[in-house]
């Protein structure tokens, strides 16, 4: 908990990437020691959403916590070398993907667990599906194989407040009995996000479409541990639930009187179940032989025994 | 459908908008007219500027309003509770997921989408409206 008169052990880095010749400069906050556990916030918005955790000595004590802007989001800028205002933005599956190895690779993680939220979690499981021995484990928070509907043009609409539109819009994605200065921390993010907000959406609603290939997630290699909260409207716990069971070792676990932001909305809730997801990582990762760094498979290509 | 006299429910309604530090912190452009499709009853609910300027229960065919949001019996209650139960807990998450439907101008819905968004969840304190 952070108190008045006491610097944060939380620390901002910027790291240079470039991503399928995009450059990139990131940045990210971190706090803790020992397993990485790298997080991605929601669409269009940012690493702030994980405030409550990279101060949670519980988990830092034994975890190294890493919470990074996606570029576009945040402090992380735009690609540096193209002219990208002159072009619609529109994350695709690869691209995301594509980032987040880079990412990894760049900060030299070793065996990370992901854990991300909302469109966070739908790539969680992108990362389970395509570089499977890479990671110890995923937890997709709020996450589901396909989430179409939410590609609007209402996010960016000229004629509207763009920024409240946002804001507002999402406000009902999260719990009424989470606290109130938290929910409103989160609306304030999503009023500085409207830019990318929609462009993220195209990976959430469009482009990331898992249905007919979970059996191909190897949920022992790459332990998966779906969370999804009773007050999410985009992906109920219902959709979560079928995406997990089709998910060969996967686990799902309801969250009760929580939304969407879990994290972001109601982190003392929300940190019950994040042990007990972490926890479920461990044990699943226990009893698996190291990993072998082997070549990521193309995605769609059938996984290796 | 029965008629009904102004309620103390939907005078507690005006009462609580035109009170609201937020709605009145952040309406200075919240002008606009919407149908509440409440099942049993409509409510046409005018605003001007933050405040409500008249309420018309169950309105004649040809008044008009920007944009209608409608649901059923059932799930109305739910945003009448103090905590609503999950789904019921705005008109996103009842769109997606409920029966409630919204119609007409969505563009005007969406300009005045922060303080409709706080003048619906004053339901939760004045309860059912009928």
């Amino acid at each position: 908990m952070t108190t008045v008169n006491r610097i944060s052990d939380v620390s901002g880095h910027y790291v240079n990437l470039e991503v399928e010749g995009l450059r990139y400069k990131v940045f990210y906050l971190e706090s803790g020691q020992g397993q990485p556990l790298v997080c991605q916030h929601t669409a269009g918005c940012h690493n702030h959403q994980w405030r409550n955790l990279l101060e949670d000595q519980d988990i830092t004590r034994n975890y190294r916590v890493i919470a990074y802007d996606l570029p576009r989001h945040g402090k992380s800028d735009p690609p540096s070398n193209i002219e990208w205002w002159k072009d619609e933005y529109r994350l695709t599956a690869d691209h995301y993907v594509a980032f987040i190895m880079a990412f990894c690779d760049a900060l030299e993680l070793e065996n990370p667990v992901f854990m991300g939220s909302s469109f966070g979690g739908n790539v969680a499981l992108q990362l389970a599906w395509r570089y499977p021995e890479r990671f110890k484990g995923v937890i997709p928070v709020e996450a589901a194989d396909y989430s179409p509907g939410f590609y609007l043009d209402w996010w960016q609409h000229p004629h509207a407040n763009a920024a409240q539109v946002c804001a507002s819009g999402v406000w009902d994605l999260m719990a009424p009995q989470s606290p109130e200065q938290d929910r409103w921390a989160t609306w304030f993010y999503y009023s500085q996000g409207s830019e990318a907000f929609k462009g993220d959406l195209y990976f959430y609603s469009v482009d990331h479409d898992l249905r007919g290939k979970l059996a191909q997630i190897d949920g022992h290699r790459c332990p998966v541990v779906m969370l999804s909260g009773d007050y999410d409207y985009l992906t109920p716990p219902a959709a979560s639930k079928h995406t997990a069971d089709q998910i060969p070792g996967a686990t799902f676990i309801e969250m009760k009187e929580i939304g969407h932001f879990p994290m972001s909305e109601n982190y003392a809730r929300f940190a019950g179940y994040l042990k007990r997801a972490l926890g479920e990582v461990d044990r699943r990762s226990a009893l698996q032989p190291p990993p072998t760094h082997s070549a990521a498979r193309e995605p769609g290509a059938p996984q290796s025994p | 459908m029965t008629s009904v006299s102004f309620t103390p429910a939907l005078e507690e309604f005006r009462q609580l908008t035109n009170t609201d530090r937020e709605i009145q912190a952040n309406g200075k452009y919240y002008s606009c007219n919407f149908l509440l499709d409440m099942a049993e009853h409509k409510l046409l609910v005018r605003m001007h500027r933050g405040t409500v300027e008249d309420m018309i229960v169950d309105p004649d065919p040809l008044d008009d309003y920007d944009f209608a949001i409608r649901a059923g019996a059932e799930t109305w209650a739910g945003f009448c509770e103090k905590i609503p139960p999950p789904m019921c807990h705005g008109i996103w998450s009842a769109s997606f997921q409920r029966d409630m439907r919204l119609e007409g101008d969505l563009l005007v819905l969406m300009q005045n989408l922060r303080c409709l968004t706080r003048q619906i969840e004053l339901l939760r304190v004045t309860g059912p409206l009928f």
